[in-house]
């Protein structure tokens, strides 16, 4: 079959569809830069989807929890040796993400007679010494986008089932300075993206939410699911800087 | 940062499967496999050439107070006769709530210290949750057991203390260990390194005679005990270093309780230093500047 290349171009185009159909219904994951650090948001019915991965990264996925567990693991696993072998200071998200998770995903999309991984990523690492924060969105196939860093003004990112929906979330972030915010303050600005994103996923594409939906939908779902928040701590006074943040 | 997931076979991702660092370094290829234990061919413990070499940290000390567990060390480094570094801290942090103290080869100690810090923080990420206290200990004598080939030959002996706050307990603990990873809780005082017999007999006399045991004293006592104990090996021991007046070079003190881990500020200890020098009679050994 992949002798010819039209039908490797159809079976990728196949799992490619199936792939974002697995992921649909994904809840949505916002994060964004502001003053105390990047906040993590997302509302989770059962499973944990916020994590650590390094002293100044964090992770939110969402897929099939197995996909996202090797991915997380692995992260870990190549921050911590690089940590170790060199300092924690030579651990960089970009590095992480374009040499060794991407080309991975990458092979294993591509590979079509091997499983892909059902997943989509969300990173962010907290910048050094005053320098920018970085967020990083992930995909299935290796593609990945950066949001923050020295070139782009935009401190924020979301990860959803749905593109559009995604996109309705950074649109709705966009409006928003958060730079100056303390966590306490991002916080109900993050989980308001969510709730975008998590409107507009049940829906097809179309008009951005109005005030009250979002009011109302937000309530019906922290009724039902649980607020997840972390926060990467700019102020942390160890190494670690990832810590889980109480409503 | 290498392209350690190409390396793999085709989606080959690292299992969840094991979560034990140093199996992850080793494949990655970042740490080699243990040396054989074998013992010196020439049957002596250590070649005298090497003694020369290699650089040894000396003494350190740990004892139970009221206030948690205090380990101290003095700030040199020797290798043979000569005195290689004065400013040497042999008393290690590894997480919040765990010190590691050190005599023997800094070389191998500042890399088992670098190892558990890094195996602790790999665990609660990767298994999301703390290691437990029993497993921290063990981590270190799986260490020391991995260095036994290297020790048997004379090079890299390590004999660390392990002083840590029991969180699920809610009791400090204080460990010490053999070359062989052997590991030994104690109820009161620990010691280790050249200097260790005088501190040794300085704390069991403290503890048995002394005003009142070292599990009652307060912050202030234990403190200045810690002092005398490493001054009076200073005295016996050429290789513990004392204080350095002129460089204002002090013992490092560290406390480990619930709060996490605090280190004595200098001007604490020079305090100490003052206040026990004005209780001795006039002709004793001058220990700090008189300022």
């Amino acid at each position: 079959m992949t002798e010819e290349p039209y039908r490797w171009i159809e079976a990728i185009a196949n799992r490619r569809e199936y792939i974002e159909n697995q992921l649909a219904a994904g809840s949505p994951i916002a994060a964004l830069s502001c003053a105390d650090g990047v906040l993590f948001v997302t509302v989770s019915r059962e499973q944990q989807k916020l994590f650590e991965i390094y002293d100044r990264i964090a992770m939110g996925g969402i897929g099939h929890p197995g996909d996202i567990e090797r991915l997380r693991m692995s992260a870990i696993e190549v921050a911590s040796a690089e940590g170790f072998n060199r300092s924690a200071n030579d651990v960089s998200l970009r590095r992480m993400a374009a040499y060794s998770l991407s080309p991975v995903l990458k092979n294993a999309f591509e590979q079509i007679y091997g499983p892909p991984f059902l997943a989509r990523m969300l990173f962010a690492e907290l910048g050094r010494n005053g320098e920018p924060d970085l967020l990083l969105r992930l995909d299935y196939d290796g593609s990945f986008h950066v949001n923050g860093g020295a070139a782009d003004p935009e401190r924020f990112a979301a990860i959803s089932g749905k593109e559009h929906s995604a996109k309705m979330m950074e649109q709705f972030l966009s409006g928003k300075q958060c730079a100056h915010l303390s966590s306490a303050e991002a916080l109900p600005v993050a989980l308001e993206a969510w709730v975008v994103g998590h409107l507009t996923l049940a829906r097809e594409e179309g008009e951005f939410p109005s005030s009250e939906e979002i009011a109302t939908h937000r309530q019906e779902q922290l009724r039902t699911g649980t607020l997840e928040a972390v926060l990467l701590d700019r102020r942390a006074h160890s190494n670690t800087t990832f810590r889980p943040l109480k409503m | 940062m290498e392209n350690f997931g190409m390396r793999r076979a085709q989606n080959g991702l690292p299992g969840a499967a094991m979560p034990d660092f140093t199996a992850v370094l080793r494949r990655y290829g970042v740490l080699q496999e243990p040396p054989p234990v074998q013992a010196n061919p020439a049957g002596q413990s250590q070649d005298p050439l090497l003694a020369g070499l290699q650089t040894q940290a000396t003494t350190i000390l740990a004892f139970k107070f009221c206030g948690g567990v205090l380990v101290a060390g003095d700030r040199r480094a020797t290798a043979g006769n000569l005195v290689v570094y004065d400013r040497a801290d042999k008393v290690l942090e590894i997480d919040r709530y765990s010190l590691m103290a050190i005599a023997g080869v800094p070389a191998t100690a500042w890399e088992m210290a670098r190892m558990l810090e890094h195996s602790f923080q790999f665990y609660r990420r990767s298994q999301l949750q703390e290691l437990s206290m029993d497993g921290k200990v063990r981590a270190l004598s799986k260490l020391l057991r991995d260095n036994l080939g290297m020790a048997m030959q004379g090079v890299g002996v390590v004999v660390p203390l392990f002083a840590a706050y029991d969180t699920e307990e809610a009791t400090p603990r204080l460990y010490f260990y053999d070359v062989m990873g052997a590991k030994f809780e104690v109820a009161d005082f620990a010691a280790s390194g050249s200097g260790s017999p005088s501190v040794r007999a300085v704390l069991q006399y403290a503890n048995a005679y002394g005003p009142r045991p070292l599990a009652k004293m307060n912050e202030e006592e234990a403190v200045l005990l810690a002092l005398r104990a490493l001054d009076t090996a200073a005295e016996n021991d050429t290789a513990t270093g004392g204080v350095d007046r002129h460089g204002r070079v002090y013992p490092l003190v560290k406390i480990v309780n619930q709060a996490g881990i605090s280190t004595l500020p200098d001007a604490v200890l020079v305090k100490a230093y003052q206040r026990d020098l004005q209780s001795l009679p006039k002709n004793a050994l001058t220990l700090v500047e008189t300022e």
